[in-house]
């Protein structure tokens, strides 16, 4: 440091601190660029983890709204109301505390609350496709995992009167040997490659965001009547990015009434 | 910038430190209550839906 200021030797007192435009201004520049990037990182904490327990309290909402209305005997009607906790979804391969309320409805909104059931598609259960979105990074992040699915793992819909265990169809190619292959092991009794228009329908995709038919009551044939009962999950990818999609299918594979105290032994036993 | 703030703090050192860091607390809060889930939608990161 050159510029170490010696004491004043006389009586006046030293002027507070030297000006030198040039020198003020390239600190405020460079004071502006670091506080910059401190607003970035905590963005990138916002996102990440504020966003989190911002939606953790509106799931909890959700689901206590949702457990009410169970236990006053409002169940599923044809068009739920938009926002409205419809059914919980359990992916035992996520864990055993892996549960969410899906709410009806995809808006921004609705979706910081938990994952979204596309609104017109299939209700859980019925023919056609049971279409939810949810977000991949923040917000409760639900769907963070979902490129980590391998084929027959289970999708659990848990509504007021029924559970409807849905599998993840066989990936893209595990179909060719599939019954002596990948199909033959316990978990994926029910699941095998989909006949007929469903033929292209696989387990796992990735799509650009304008393929809007992967969500069609036959996955990528809009228009065509269904002869299945399938799950589509949607979420962004890559992660923190928009610039794609991706899609799992499942297929449903059983249901059962529910019986109080009793929980299907797809949640208890196997992932 | 900040050295001006800090000159223009009132009080002793310990105060103004003080007053410092409740100014920190305010600009984080401002940030994350207001600012960024207003930013948030109009970025790209989050869309999960097709169509």
């Amino acid at each position: 440091m050159s510029h170490v200021l010696t004491p004043p030797v006389g009586g006046s007192p030293p002027p507070h601190r030297r000006r030198d435009p040039v020198r003020t201004a390239i600190r405020g520049i460079g004071e502006l660029i670091l506080t910059a990037g401190l607003v970035a990182l905590l963005f990138v904490f916002y996102e990440v983890y504020v966003t989190d327990w911002f939606s953790a309290q509106k799931q909890r909402e959700a689901t206590s709204q949702l457990d009410q209305d169970w236990h006053n005997g409002r169940g599923l009607v044809d068009r739920p109301i938009k926002g409205a906790g419809i059914a919980k979804l359990y992916i035992p391969a996520f864990g055993p505390d892996f549960v969410f309320t899906v709410l009806e409805g995809t808006d921004a909104d609705i979706l910081a609350a938990g994952p979204g059931h596309y609104q017109g598609t299939a209700l859980p259960g019925q023919p056609g496709d049971f279409a939810v979105a949810g977000h991949r990074v923040g917000q409760g992040s639900p769907f963070n995992s979902l490129d980590l699915l391998s084929s027959c793992d289970s999708i659990v819909v848990e509504t007021i009167d029924h559970w409807y265990v849905y599998r993840v169809l066989p990936l893209a190619g595990e179909a060719p040997g599939w019954p002596a292959g990948k199909g033959a092991q316990p978990q994926c009794r029910g699941v095998a490659p989909l006949p007929g228009r469903y033929s292209d329908v696989v387990g796992k995709t990735v799509v650009l965001p304008s393929q809007v038919d992967v969500i069609a009551p036959v996955p990528g044939h809009p228009g065509r009547a269904p002869t299945n009962r399938v799950i589509t999950l949607t979420t962004c990818h890559p992660q923190f990015s928009a610039s794609h999609r991706l899609i799992v299918h499942g297929v449903l594979v059983a249901e059962y009434p529910k019986v109080s105290g009793q929980r299907p032994t797809e949640l208890t036993a196997d992932a | 910038m900040y050295s001006w703030i800090w000159r223009h703090l009132p009080g002793p050192r310990a105060v103004r430190l003080i007053e410092a860091l409740l100014l920190v607390a305010v600009v984080v809060a401002v940030l994350l209550f207001v600012v960024f889930p207003w930013l948030d939608p109009r970025l790209p990161f989050n869309a999960v839906t097709t169509g």
